[in-house]
């Protein structure tokens, strides 16, 4: 069995599995059973000075019939004083020595509040601290959380402050409503952050009731911007972890978030340069044991793939992540159908001829069966046919010999530069 | 007309010229299409000019100056 354990910016712990800092965490009874279930570490709910909150305050978005595709929040950070949590993190550190606690903060925007709340939080024995500017509600308004994450000197002022003080690792916790996530990931280094990690939740409406016409959630008829998380925001938390970790400047370890609910989707999070990983919506939504499952399929997988150490998978497809005009325009791939898995139900084609490139034909053969035929000279290589396609195996993407050797846009656009400097008119035939 | 077939015929076109002795000397894009310059170093011949319509012809003629280029190199 391979081995799972972790070291982020020198925060060790038995496997990459951390709750987020959120309700998961909001207390040593959570955070200890947690442990008990398999979580290698956690982020303790944001500390900082106490809030109250609404009630109501989630909303989660189905579609299709998936329960939880995305997740909505209007929660603040802790609403308990920060004596009690930092007595049950005395707790919970003594019975759990190895797992890694880690306390997220969040005070105001000054060098006393934030010496103040490292000193007494590190007094209780933590193994790092996590800066939280990304929460996107509430306590934005305020100056805090999003407010101050989306300013890049605040961030890096905010973690130089902290790193005056701080004792043990921090990691900024960066927000994803920001244009270029690698300027705050590159001003959090600057302010001497270990570690980052990301994301924090996205602005958000759930929906709108369409027979109430009240906000969904909504405090008594009235409703306010929450954060998104869960499976849905995936793909944006992990392209933003991938820009991090391919940026020169963003020289320090990451801790992916966002969407991770089952063990492929760590391996992707650690393959594009995560070194550990956070999760919130998927525990809310089926309870710690969750991480067995996620612990069982990272085991076999990596036997699987001959690896002694989960470490071994940090990044390996950084390099892969590349710019547009890096891509080879000469590379050529092409639909294929196949007949014997083929339900003739005809998505494919309409999809081709309604919305792509009018190359799936509907033809009948030998035995006077209608069947679909892609001509391939026509194929853009779309992907639109295989996507739409209900049938397992019915639509391979096979790549084809274009017979041209490889140029990217960027190698071609020199080309043309070069070509139109010396172009003067002529004839056109 | 396929787009393949559209292709098809500019590629002929251009293929035509080359094997005369023609080579690409200057392409300007515009919005209606690249126009390539053809010339062929012998002032009898003089040069000539295709307007390429799609998209895989301006790939083909742009691949083939690169690649030339890279051999050159
Ligand atoms: C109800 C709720 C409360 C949250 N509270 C906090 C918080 O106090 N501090 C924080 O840094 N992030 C907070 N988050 C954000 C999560 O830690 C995490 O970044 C986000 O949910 C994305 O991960 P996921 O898709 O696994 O849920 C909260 C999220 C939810 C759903
Ligand atoms: S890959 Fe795109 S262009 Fe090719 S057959 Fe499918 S939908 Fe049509
Ligand atoms: S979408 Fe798939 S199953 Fe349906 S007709 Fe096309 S290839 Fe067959």
């Amino acid at each position: 069995m391979a081995d799972l354990s972790i070291d982020l910016a020198g925060i060790k712990s038995p496997n990459p599995f951390w709750l987020a800092s959120a309700p998961p965490t909001n207390t040593g009874y959570q955070v200890q059973r947690a442990f008990e279930a398999g979580w290698g570490g956690a982020v303790w709910k944001t500390l900082g000075d106490p809030i109250i909150n609404t009630s109501s305050r989630f909303a989660a978005v189905n579609f299709n019939g998936q329960r939880v595709a995305g997740f909505n929040n209007i929660e603040l950070i802790t609403d308990r004083p920060l004596d009690v949590n930092l007595k049950e993190i005395y707790e919970t550190k003594k019975r759990f020595p190895n797992h890694a606690v880690v306390a997220s903060l969040m005070v105001e925007p000054t060098q006393e509040k934030w010496h103040e709340i490292v000193k007494r939080v590190e007094d209780v024995g933590v193994d790092g601290l996590e800066l939280n500017f990304g929460c996107p509600h509430g306590m934005a308004e305020r100056g805090m959380g999003a407010a101050s994450g989306q300013q890049p000197d605040l961030v890096e002022a905010q973690t130089y402050w902290v790193k005056e003080v701080a004792t043990t690792p921090v990691i900024v916790k960066l927000t994803p409503n920001i244009t270029d996530i690698t300027v705050t990931a590159r001003h959090a280094v600057k302010g001497g952050a270990d570690a980052i990690s990301l994301i924090n939740t996205i602005n958000s409406l759930a929906g709108v009731d369409i027979h109430s016409w009240n906000t969904i959630p909504h405090i008594g008829g009235k409703g306010a911007h929450g954060g998104y998380c869960g499976p849905a925001v995936k793909p944006i938390a992990l392209n933003m972890v991938a820009e991090c970790a391919r940026h020169p400047e963003v020289t320090v370890p990451i801790s992916g978030i966002g969407g991770i609910s089952t063990w492929q989707d760590v391996v992707e999070f650690m393959l594009m340069g995560s070194t550990a990983i956070q999760v919130c919506t998927a525990a809310m939504h089926h309870g710690f044991r969750i991480v067995e499952e996620m612990i069982d399929g990272l085991n076999n997988y990596l036997d699987e793939k001959g690896l002694a150490s989960v470490t071994e998978l940090t990044g390996k497809s950084v390099s892969k992540y590349s710019n547009w005009g890096d891509l080879n325009l000469n590379y050529k791939v092409v639909a294929r159908i196949n007949e014997d898995n083929c339900i003739n139900c005809n998505k494919c084609h309409i999809a081709c001829e309604d919305t792509s490139h009018q190359c799936i034909d509907m033809l009948t053969n030998a035995e006077g069966k209608a069947i679909l035929k892609v001509r391939e000279e026509d194929c853009v290589g779309c992907n639109l046919c295989s996507i739409v396609c209900p049938a397992e195996g019915a639509i391979d993407m096979v790549e084809v010999d274009s017979g041209l050797p490889p140029m990217t846009w960027n190698e071609r656009q020199r080309v043309v530069g070069s070509l139109s400097g010396s172009y003067s008119k002529a004839e056109v035939v | 007309m396929s787009a393949y077939d559209e292709f098809a015929k500019e590629k002929q076109e251009i293929d035509a010229l080359l094997d005369q002795g023609y080579t690409v000397t200057g392409m300007l894009e515009t919005l209606d299409g690249a126009k390539v310059k053809f010339g062929s170093g012998e002032p009898a011949k003089g040069s000539v000019e295709l307007l390429l319509l799609t998209a895989d012809a301006r790939k083909y003629v742009t691949t083939l100056v690169f690649a030339g280029l890279q051999k050159a190199q």
